[in-house]
């Protein structure tokens, strides 16, 4: 599972994000391809903590950098493949960072 | 990048962005400029953090429209006055049963026009200094941010912003709003939005800033906004339709003006083949719909341009008309770089001795490195080998751009009794 992080310029010009935005779709083109995509959701900024059934916070992660913007989950055989595949992540030159992580796989 | 992708995404942004200021401005009033310009951020923000993640949409356009929209209706709906309004706008937008589709249909291609057309007048208003005019149609209308605009002119990014903010603060102090003047008054208007439109092709086009000599996005603007003028009753009069011919001649030589190195060729050693012949198609279709009772310094230029491009090589050019047509333009204001070019077009058309005279007449230019590498190449070609290359010199302390630098240090080389290197 790769979980973006960070990376989304509020105040990017047009053509920026229609470059960035170019970048993303060549990306997700070049990992289908390969048969690497499995899926991926965006998330909405915002959200709750609930830290106890009377605790409930804003957050986490609703600043800038913090923000996950989304995750796609992929097919890679180690998670150093995973990291190779990171590279073409668009979003590094706008401070975004990846978190890869291995989902257990759970054979029935 | 998959190509098939990179054309869809391509300009769709910026072109959009442009598209959906004008539209949102109408609705909200240009004096809410500024939230028809989060709305549209916040629009393109939202495809550029979901469409990576569902796919593109089948019409991205369209998609964008609709969250557009979407974010308009509810601003609307809580908007309480609708100040300076067009007022059948103004009774549409107050009642709930008329508010969706009134905002549905001003996102229709014809409205979505009218509004760009209506944006361009506002941006070109009297009150707003020429400068400050460029980088709003720049802003509003091209969906160029400010660090971009400020590269295409090679200004301070700050710069930029002020002149942006002046005109905005304009906008608002002379209760500037999105109506297409009447008749006569179009007319005069439409000369001002016109002139804009000719300094921003050539502010695109002109080879006196170092760098990115050619900076084809600003020429290509320049001709999409005054395509949509052509395509207007309002406005497609003649001048109109000259200054269009004029781009689109001028525009056919883009390529062939730089070589692969990023080199000036001279319109003398272009490869005419590279030229754009559609591009002048165009162009000769609208010299002929400007051709009328009614004639501007646009007609002349393009004609000049059509001269040009029509010429089979550059020794069958007709100098003689040229030579005539800038004389008739310098008539019309008389400015030094004019009496420049007509001199060089005197030196085919009449002789290198008259050419020189008219050179020597000019005071003004002494700064300017083409005053001297035109009378550098007349010396050269009548075998004046040292002066010429005085001449060469003298420019080259004049221009920093790297490409002009190189042509005359090529020029330089050409010239008798210089050891090579």
């Amino acid at each position: 599972m790769l979980i973006f992080q960070g990376g989304l310029k509020s105040d990017a010009s047009p053509s920026e994000m229609q470059a960035n935005m170019g970048k993303w779709m060549a990306w997700v083109e070049k990992l289908s391809k390969d048969g690497k995509y499995v899926s991926g959701e965006p998330l909405l900024p915002g959200g709750k903590l609930v830290s106890g059934p009377a605790s409930v916070t804003d957050g986490p992660y609703t600043e800038g950098k913090e923000v996950i913007g989304g995750y796609f989950i992929i097919n890679a055989s180690s998670i150093d493949e995973a990291v190779v595949e990171c590279r073409q992540y668009p979003d590094f030159d706008f401070g975004g960072q990846v978190q890869v992580r291995p989902v257990m796989a759970m054979d029935m | 990048m998959g190509p098939s992708i990179h054309k869809t995404v391509d300009h769709l942004f910026r072109h959009e962005s442009g598209r959906m200021i004008a539209v949102l401005s109408k609705l909200l009033g240009l004096q809410q400029l500024h939230m028809a310009q989060d709305i549209v951020q916040d629009t393109l923000l939202q495809a550029m953090t979901t469409w990576p993640f569902s796919g593109l949409p089948d019409n991205p356009a369209g998609w964008l429209h609709r969250v557009a929209r979407n974010k308009a209706v509810d601003i609307l709906r809580k908007a309480k006055t609708f100040k300076h309004l067009q007022p059948e706008l103004q009774h549409l937008l107050q009642s709930e049963y008329t508010l969706s589709s009134t905002v549905q249909q001003c996102f229709e291609e014809e409205e979505i026009m009218d509004s760009q057309l209506r944006m361009m007048f506002a941006c070109c208003h009297p009150s707003i200094p020429v400068e400050a005019q460029m980088a709003l149609i720049l802003k509003t209308l091209c969906g160029l941010g400010t660090a971009e605009i400020a590269k295409a002119f090679l200004k301070e990014e700050e710069t930029i912003a002020k002149r942006i903010y002046r005109a905005k603060e304009k906008i608002r102090s002379e209760h500037i709003s999105l109506e297409l003047p009447g008749f006569p008054k179009i007319a005069h208007r439409l000369t001002a939005v016109l002139h804009s439109l000719y300094l921003l092709f050539n502010e695109g086009y002109n080879s006196s800033l170092p760098e990115h000599l050619i900076r084809e996005d600003l020429c290509e603007e320049a001709m999409r906004l005054t395509y949509l003028l052509a395509k207007h009753p309002a406005t497609n009069g003649p001048g109109t339709h000259a200054l269009l011919a004029l781009f689109c001649f001028q525009a056919s030589r883009l390529r062939a003006r730089l070589d692969d190195e990023g080199n000036i060729v001279l319109l003398k050693y272009q490869d005419r083949r590279r030229w754009n012949q559609p591009l002048i198609q165009h162009g000769n279709y609208y010299l002929e719909l400007a051709t009328q009772d009614e004639t501007s310094v646009y007609h002349l230029e393009a004609a000049i341009a059509w001269l040009h491009a029509s010429a089979p090589d550059f020794e069958h050019t007709n100098w003689k008309a040229i030579y005539h047509l800038y004389s008739e333009l310098s008539r019309y204001h008389p400015s030094d770089i004019l009496l420049l070019n007509k001199a060089i077009a005197a030196s085919y058309a009449i002789g290198r001795k008259s050419a020189i005279n008219e050179l020597m007449e000019i005071k003004s230019l002494d700064n300017y490195y083409l005053y001297h590498t035109a009378i550098g190449e007349i010396y050269f070609d009548d075998g004046l080998d040292e002066q010429a290359k005085q001449c060469f010199q003298t420019a080259l302390d004049l221009t920093t751009s790297p490409a002009e630098q190189q042509l005359l240090r090529n020029k330089i080389r050409a010239c008798k009794g210089t050891s090579p290197g």
